[in-house]
């Protein structure tokens, strides 16, 4: 396929830790191109000591986001027509994550979060059990299935203010995963749950002020998770407070 | 330049955190004497890398309403064309009926449920049962997300960004001392001594121009375990899925998998020329199998009928753009956010290299001919003989991953202690991991395009001992050229290109064992397609090929399949059991 004449200008973030600078490249523009093609051919071409992560190249594992003038999304399926401005890219670790080197973001204080917010099945039954009838239609189930296809990407963890401002909130995905549990009939940690969700990093701290659900590239609501959690721990609440 | 080394010993080494890695965590911490250090282990992040997150179809397990684990067992060797070890496959078939409780009981995996509440079982491709529990066409991301978070909540050492270069043994050669790994992230060797180590860094058939898996998969495993002397049996068996994305050799889209459905809903394939081509070849249409599909693809390629980047079309629009976007919605979106238009136009497609049923030979345990390695998932041989069933993939690697963890944790218990390694072996590997940066700096990307170009055209889907033969002398070219490139040692931390590198020379040690072991079955099974040879042979004398690296040279030898449960033509299904119990489509 024919390049097309007009190059980009891609600004990457080059460095570790917090100290760092942009360092631009000219990339070849092509008909189909994601921002992970574009990173791959600055390593592979012209500058081999950048560094990045990827696996799965189709929107899958959630290893390759970064963000992209200014926000966070998947690079393996983000095309660049859809997000270059003048001809220009900038590509940045992922906010709200300490950068290991270049692009590369550290994601363990995202999954320690997860693990704080007890988003983890509780088991109620063993492989020796057989496997319990549930009715996919009911409320409760279709809440669960709402936030299941989450890849733990961090997209909407990096898109967050409150996270931002709030190094200890447990942030949008650990929390939606946390609701989804809650709304599972065949978990049994719905105390555990409820305690970690509403301590001081917990649900409360959200001002609901949309991101998470605006970036989420699988189009799934953590701000509407969040928003049940906070019903549910104020119920629960005032369910501990009445028979205290 | 040479790097420092870390030493660091645990009880337990997992190398892998796919569906096998992580079950082998779960199951080794039960089965365990309490106190045991577990230590996992992963060249990306934990769950992050690895295919069995990117399963889309589902997980094959006989759970009732007429099916069997002798139905099931019977679709794996029929599939497999009398090539699997047949005690594997049972095994296979057996456990994945606790798994899949496991999976949905204790791990928290959800399902997609029938009205009635039980789970939702379809069939794929070759089986004669409704089998395939699925989570939408999600299945992989619900299962390794549940995994991951059981095995992040628990007290296991987590060393990610760690990738695995060399199994150490004991100065005796006898067992296993311990692993030498790249802290990628500081550029450190480290050097894990363990009681055991379970293998599963998964296959991962990447050395083709056109390939699935993700990014991170090199078969590094079986290169180490080829350089450790162990024995890998059917290494010609290189899975072709028919339908990859083609966008041009520049993008990462290209080779990435669109769903077997799209031809199963009634999907159409055209050439170059607009021309519904299939059925030139097969009265099936595009609903033929997996591996006559590609092959006819292929076909239309060599004759030149092709789309502009050289493959030919997937044509869905004829039965109505909405209804492809709703029942295909994943697939139209990946499509869309790449810039083709799945619902309503054509995409270009081209076969691609899927997965890889060779493996290190293992027994039903998941041991291997060395003291203190096992060995399970994609990186065993065995369960699928020349052909892997569509669901039968994710079965394989969490019920092995877990008898692999429950064996692991039962035999640390006689075992006294920590085994020291022989020293040279280790000088060597480090010296081997070191090699390019004494070298003029050169390119490693393109020495990786050749070896791509190589492979696909000479060792792909259709084969000739004259094609196989230039492979070999290609990839031994392309893999000398490579010990003479060098990469830059400035900084060793989180150095890709030193990667690369490393990736390529375990690309290039087992293209080698592929042409050659492709060389040596002089028929044409499941996978493998002879031109030469196109017929399937005697199935009574069915014999599966073994490659061991002896020096500097691998030697390549034919075993007789045992025939330890049903002999070729036979069945164990009960006498008047229908054939098939999927109603007609």
């Amino acid at each position: 396929m024919v390049a097309e004449a007009q190059n980009l200008k891609v600004s990457v973030w080059r460095g570790t830790g917090e100290t760092g600078e942009f360092e631009t490249f000219d990339v070849p523009s092509r008909e189909s191109q994601t921002v992970l093609d574009v990173v791959s051919w600055i390593q592979q071409q012209a500058d081999p000591t950048l560094t990045y992560r990827f696996a799965c190249r189709v929107g899958m594992c959630g290893s390759c986001a970064m963000m992209v003038n200014g926000i966070p999304r998947w690079t393996c399926r983000t095309h660049v027509k859809k997000v270059s401005e003048n001809n220009t890219l900038r590509i940045e670790p992922l906010r709200n994550m300490p950068v290991i080197k270049d692009l590369v973001a550290d994601m363990d204080p995202f999954f320690d979060k997860w693990v704080s917010a007890e988003a983890l099945h509780h088991p109620t039954s063993t492989r020796n059990d057989a496997i319990t009838p549930v009715d996919a239609t009911t409320p409760e189930r279709q809440a669960a299935d709402a936030g299941i296809e989450c890849i733990n990407c961090g997209i909407c963890y990096a898109a967050c203010d409150t996270v931002a401002g709030n190094p200890d909130y447990l942030g949008p995905a650990a929390l939606q995963r946390a609701w989804t549990l809650l709304n599972d009939a065949k978990d049994g940690g719905r105390i555990a749950i409820l305690d970690a969700v509403s301590g001081s990093g917990g649900c409360h701290n959200c001002h609901s002020m949309g991101s998470c659900t605006r970036y989420c590239p699988n189009e799934l609501d953590p701000m509407s998770a969040i928003a049940g959690l906070k019903r549910e721990t104020f119920r629960h609440a005032l369910r501990r407070k009445r028979d205290a | 330049m040479r790097p420092e080394i870390d030493t660091h010993d645990t009880d337990i080494l997992i190398l892998g955190t796919g569906g096998a890695g992580l079950f082998a965590a779960l199951h080794a911490q039960k089965a365990a004497p309490e106190g045991t250090k577990i230590t996992i282990a992963v060249k990306g992040l934990i769950g992050k890398c690895g295919c069995t997150r990117m399963v889309q179809g589902g997980y094959n397990v006989a759970l009732g309403g007429g099916d069997t684990v002798e139905r099931h067992f019977m679709d794996t060797i029929r599939g497999g064309k009398w090539l699997p070890d047949q005690d594997m496959a049972w095994r296979l078939c057996e456990t994945a009926v606790t798994r899949i409780q496991e999976l949905e009981n204790e791990i928290g995996c959800f399902f997609d449920r029938n009205p009635d509440g039980s789970l939702h079982q379809k069939a794929f491709a070759g089986q004669t049962a409704d089998r395939t529990v699925h989570k939408g066409d999600l299945t992989g991301i619900e299962i390794i997300s549940r995994l991951m978070e059981q095995v992040l909540a628990r007290p296991v050492e987590k060393l990610q960004e760690h990738r695995a270069i060399g199994l150490i043994p004991t100065r005796d050669g006898r067992a296993l001392a311990g692993v030498l790994m790249i802290d990628m992230r500081t550029g450190r060797f480290r050097f894990v001594r363990a009681k055991t180590v379970l293998m599963a860094t998964g296959g991962g058939p990447t050395m083709y121009k056109y390939h699935t898996p993700s990014g991170d998969k090199t078969m590094d495993g079986l290169a180490m375990a080829l350089r450790a002397g162990l024995p890998l049996r059917d290494m010609e068996m290189v899975q072709f899925h028919p339908t990859g994305l083609l966008a041009g050799d520049h993008t990462r889209m290209t080779g990435t998998v669109l769903e077997e459905g799209l031809r199963g809903a009634g999907g159409h394939l055209l050439n170059g020329a607009g021309h519904r081509f299939m059925f030139d070849y097969d009265p099936k249409g595009e609903r033929a199998t997996r591996d006559v599909v590609s092959r006819c693809i292929y076909d239309e390629m060599r004759r030149g009928n092709t789309s502009p980047n050289g493959g030919v079309y997937i044509s869905m629009g004829h039965l109505g753009p909405e209804f492809v976007a709703e029942k295909f919605k994943g697939m139209v979106k990946r499509c869309a956010d790449c810039g083709f238009d799945l619902a309503g136009g054509r995409v270009e497609v081209v076969p691609t290299a899927h997965y890889f049923m060779g493996g290190v030979v293992v027994d039903v345990d998941t041991r291997t001919a060395l003291e203190g390695l096992y060995v399970a998932g994609e990186d065993a041989g065995g369960a699928h003989g020349s052909n892997r069933l569509g669901g039968n993939g994710v079965a394989n690697s969490t019920v092995y991953g877990g008898i692999a963890g429950d064996v692991m944790g039962a035999d640390i218990r006689s075992m006294p202690g920590l085994r020291d390694p022989d020293p040279d072996v280790l000088e060597a590997e480090i010296a081997r991991a070191c090699r390019p940066f004494g070298k003029t700096i050169g390119a490693v990307h393109p020495l990786r395009h050749k070896l791509q170009e190589t492979m696909w055209d000479n060792a792909g889907v259709m084969r000739t001992a004259d094609k196989l033969t230039k492979a070999m002398g290609q990839v031994a070219d392309i893999g000398a050229e490579l010990m003479e490139t060098g990469v830059a040692s400035d900084s060793l931390a989180f150095n890709l290109t030193w990667h690369d590198w490393l990736n390529m020379a375990s690309l290039c040690d087992v293209s080698k064992v592929i042409a050659q072991a492709a060389l040596a079955r002089e028929n044409s099974r499941g996978a493998h397609y002879r031109e030469d040879f196109p017929e399937e042979g005697d199935l009574e004398t069915s014999y599966f090929t073994v490659a061991r690296q002896e020096g500097d040279s691998v030697a390549v030898t034919r075993e007789p399949v045992k025939f330890t449960i049903v002999r070729p033509g036979g069945t164990i299904l009960p006498e008047g059991e229908p054939e098939t119990l999927v109603a007609a489509q």
